[in-house]
């Protein structure tokens, strides 16, 4: 048994647009998603991410490329593969005219679950995601965050050996993404299912996910765990200083510090990329006071994935083109 | 004799025909029970349009002395036929559309594990049994209004046939709703009656047979492009086969190659749908 549950071969989706000439959507990514891990695949809106996943779980016809699920060809056997992936899309796809717990029970049946199991099934489910005392409601009275994790129970009906979630948090509030998040984590080590999560916030895989690969224009622009990602940047802190005076002169004379390799006036403060994990404080409040300005406000932030895109794209992550 | 690989590899299909029966009877199930739960607007639906033509065409005008006293007789089997169709179509093409568009509901059956054609033939079975229904509701009707004036000749020995033609033109409305189905938004479904189901009425041969349509060449060659035409005719020659009607041969073969047909453009068109369209 391969160490990966999935493994993607030079994936391409090319749309062919009504007026003429072609849109490649996604342009021959390859990357493998290790066996019972959180799998983050990150990318700005457009990227690709959507499409990708589309593919990955037989909704859509790859270009080319090929798609490996535990061993066994996608594209040769999508009925096959439906059978071993649970799909939580990022629109409300519930069946309105049913129960919550009609949906579940409805959800088994089509994946040949008795009549038996589903019942228990659905039972444990509705319980373990907070939604038995609504079971007999129609989900058209749901609330977003309520119909979000019956989606994410449906899909785990059949147990999947891997489940994708696309944007799942999008929309939700705080309070409900991170219940969301408890919940799958608990998926995920209770029982070993992989989680394959496309998202554009970047908070979320760099807490939950081991590896992860980052796409933008549908292509793959970097790969690897979060540690490997921000190593990417040359830099690992940032120290950010709201000065009394803010000028070209200043962001000069800050890039002849030690350790500083590169300052700039980012949202109308000073940004100091410091080569070192713990920069010295004593040092830069020495170097303010030379320079007979005020410090009115300072903080510290260590690499994000936000800055590892924003380093390797040239934007930021919710920014468009 | 029979290895130990063989037997395993028909246990595997025997389970999985198994496994696609119950899924696609889950899915007919889905729909039914969406149905019944809005039971009245059923009705209405199915009931309304074969309600209106009789009373007008089969009560009132006659008894005006508008239309002949024969009038009844002449448009009873395109009664039935008219109900059975649009009402196969209506149900098999308007969830479709609503499910595939809008709201996206029948996601989660084309990921169920088994050819998304058990998606497409649940969905078409429900059309069938809707027609049926649709057929079943003339009758009634038709006694209250017409009942006297309508002269049905057929014996028990055409029962058969007209089975054999109920099941044809009930096909045949799931495959044009199929075909409709994924053709149509669902915001042009208000324009589907006027533009659509109209002209397959009123140009379906119910108020006049095929055959007396010679008078008009032109249309008479048009007509024969609408199933209805083929499912009205074939009615007539089983149940009023007094009044004059297309070769029983011919419109049992019209209703087949309809269903071919459709079913051929609408199975391409619902897997082009499946596999290509971004969502």
């Amino acid at each position: 048994m391969s160490d990966n549950i999935l493994e993607v071969r030079d994936l391409r989706k090319t749309y062919h647009k009504k007026g003429g000439g072609d849109f490649e959507a996604v342009r021959g990514i390859s990357f493998d998603v290790p066996r019972g891990e959180v799998f983050g695949f990150l990318g700005p809106n457009g990227a690709g991410k959507s499409t990708t996943i589309s593919m990955l779980t037989t909704q859509l016809e790859a270009t080319g490329g090929q798609i490996l699920l535990d061993g066994r060809s996608v594209t040769d056997d999508p009925v096959g593969a439906r059978a071993e992936i649970g799909v939580v899309a990022q629109h409300n796809n519930l069946d309105r005219g049913l129960t919550a717990r009609e949906n579940l029970i409805f959800h088994a049946r089509y994946f040949g679950m008795s009549r038996r199991d589903a019942n228990a099934k659905a039972d444990e489910y509705l319980e373990k995601f907070g939604l038995a005392n609504r079971q007999n409601d129609y989900v058209r009275s749901y609330s977003g965050g309520m119909a979000q994790r019956l989606k994410i129970a449906r899909a785990m009906m059949h147990t999947p050996k891997i489940l994708f979630l696309d944007e799942p948090t999008t929309g939700l509030d705080p309070n409900y993404r991170e219940i969301l998040w408890r919940e799958m984590l608990n998926l995920n080590r209770e029982a070993g299912t992989t989680i394959f999560l496309t998202t554009h916030y970047m908070e979320e895989p760099e807490r939950l996910a081991r590896h992860m690969v980052i796409v933008n224009h549908g292509q793959i622009v970097a790969k690897g765990t979060s540690p490997e990602l921000k190593a990417l940047v040359p830099t690992s802190t940032i120290v950010t200083m709201r000065l009394s005076r803010q000028n070209e002169e200043i962001l000069h004379k800050a890039e002849t510090l030690p350790d500083v390799s590169h300052a700039k006036l980012q949202g109308g403060a000073v940004a100091l990329y410091i080569n070192a994990s713990k920069p010295n404080f004593d040092e830069l409040f020495r170097w303010t006071e030379s320079l007979g300005v005020t410090v009115n406000d300072i903080s510290l932030k260590q690499t994000t994935l936000d800055d590892v895109f924003v380093y390797l794209t040239g934007k930021g992550m919710n920014q468009d083109d | 004799m029979t290895s130990e690989k063989d037997i395993r590899t028909q246990e595997a299909t025997a389970r999985e025909r198994r496994v696609t029966r119950q899924v696609f009877l889950a899915m007919v199930q889905r729909d039914l029970l969406i149905q019944a739960r809005d039971i009245w607007e059923f009705v209405f639906r199915v009931a309304m349009l074969p309600f209106i033509l009789i009373l007008t065409y089969g009560y009132v005008l006659p008894t005006l002395g508008v239309l002949p006293e024969s009038f009844p007789s002449q448009m009873f089997a395109g009664m039935v036929g008219m109900s059975m169709l649009i009402t196969g179509i209506h149900g098999t093409a308007v969830p479709f559309t609503m499910d595939f568009n809008n709201l996206h509901e029948i996601e989660d059956r084309l990921l169920a594990p088994v050819s998304s054609t058990v998606v497409a033939l649940a969905k078409m079975l429900v059309g069938i049994i809707e027609s049926f229904v649709g057929g079943l509701i003339v009758l009634p009707i038709s006694l209250l209004f017409m009942g006297s004036r309508i002269n049905v000749t057929m014996g028990l020995g055409d029962v058969p046939a007209l089975i054999g033609i109920l099941v044809l033109i009930s096909l045949a409305s799931a495959t044009l709703g199929l075909l409709v189905g994924t053709i149509i938004k669902p915001t042009q479904i208000a324009a589907m009656f006027p533009g659509f189901l109209m002209p397959v009425v009123f140009l379906g041969a119910i108020f006049f047979s095929w055959q007396s349509l010679s008078a008009i060449p032109v249309l008479q060659a048009i007509v024969l492009v609408n199933p209805l035409v083929y499912a009205n005719e074939a009615l007539r020659a089983v149940m009023t086969p007094q009044i004059a009607h297309m070769p029983l041969v011919w419109s049992v073969a019209g209703l087949v190659a309809a269903i071919v047909l459709m079913g051929g453009f609408g199975f391409r068109r619902f897997h082009r749908m499946v596999v290509g369209a971004q969502k």
